[in-house]
């Protein structure tokens, strides 16, 4: 099998996940897509993009809620929900250890740091774009 | 000591368009993508495989680095093709420069041995051009 051959198998795994984030999802049925046992799936995975599906998955699913609970007005429980969580305190504690500070926390500082309603901060992104494109020095 | 490069611009003619290109065309993933305070989009793709360096697709737009004037001269010189987007890496230059003219990419180089492997030049659709290599 040659090495392109396989990065299109994998590939095709990586957007399933991708494209249904939001849903319950199953190293079988995303193995599936990849025409691989869950096992090899895994480890092959593993091997080409540095970490496992299921951290792939929560890393897709942290930064849509990052971004859903700075540009919407949706309540924590509700962002939780739409990104593929039935549990608020599964996703509360998995968005601690990805970010750093509980959802509600993130959403109340970044939103004081911003001068526009739903929009990020100038601070959330690198320094130097912020000052070559918005014209603002970090405080 | 600096250890990697984590981001690096292209400016494009339109976000939206070059999102697609990148995307629908290149098969990159969207790093960011994240509407700023003052208008600005931060919108940042990656290759699926390398997440490490995230290139920031800009629309340069009168600003405080750039006058109108100045803003207006990049953009003739991105559709003149003056600027490159770089180096993209492939494991299978002939085969991947098949798929990306399928897709409807154009080349200006066909895949054409190098000293350092095997190179095809493309250009995306604001005008910046691109080399895909196979080392």
């Amino acid at each position: 099998m040659t090495t392109n051959y396989k990065l299109k198998k994998l590939n095709a795994g990586r957007d399933y996940i991708a494209d249904n984030y939001q849903a319950p999802l199953s190293l079988s049925d995303i193995a599936k897509c990849s025409c691989m046992s869950p096992y090899h799936f895994l480890r092959v995975f593993k091997d080409t993009y540095g970490e496992t599906p299921n951290e792939f998955l929560i890393r897709l699913r942290v930064e849509k809620a990052k971004r859903m609970l700075i540009t919407e007005n949706w309540n924590v429980s509700e962002v939780c929900e739409k990104v593929g969580y039935i549990s608020l305190g599964s996703f509360s504690s998995l968005f601690l250890k990805q970010v750093g500070m509980a959802p509600t926390l993130y959403r109340r500082k970044l939103w004081s740091l911003s001068t526009e309603v739903y929009r990020f901060p100038s601070q959330a992104i690198p320094a130097c774009y912020a000052y070559h494109f918005l014209g603002k020095l970090a405080n | 000591m600096i250890t990697s490069i984590a981001h690096a611009t292209i400016y494009v003619l339109n976000q939206d368009e070059a999102l697609d290109f990148y995307k629908n065309k290149l098969g990159f993933e969207v790093g960011d993508d994240m509407k700023v305070e003052g208008g600005f989009r931060w919108l940042t793709v990656h290759p699926k495989s390398n997440s490490q360096l995230q290139l920031v697709l800009a629309e340069p737009k009168e600003g405080p680095m750039f006058t109108k004037d100045s803003a207006e001269k990049i953009r003739s010189l991105i559709e003149e093709g003056a600027f490159g987007a770089g180096v993209f890496e492939t494991e299978n230059c002939q085969k991947t420069y098949e798929e990306l003219v399928a897709k409807g990419v154009e080349f200006m180089q066909p895949p054409t041995k190098q000293l350092y492997g095997v190179e095809a030049m493309g250009v995306d659709n604001s005008g910046n051009w691109f080399s895909l290599v196979q080392r």
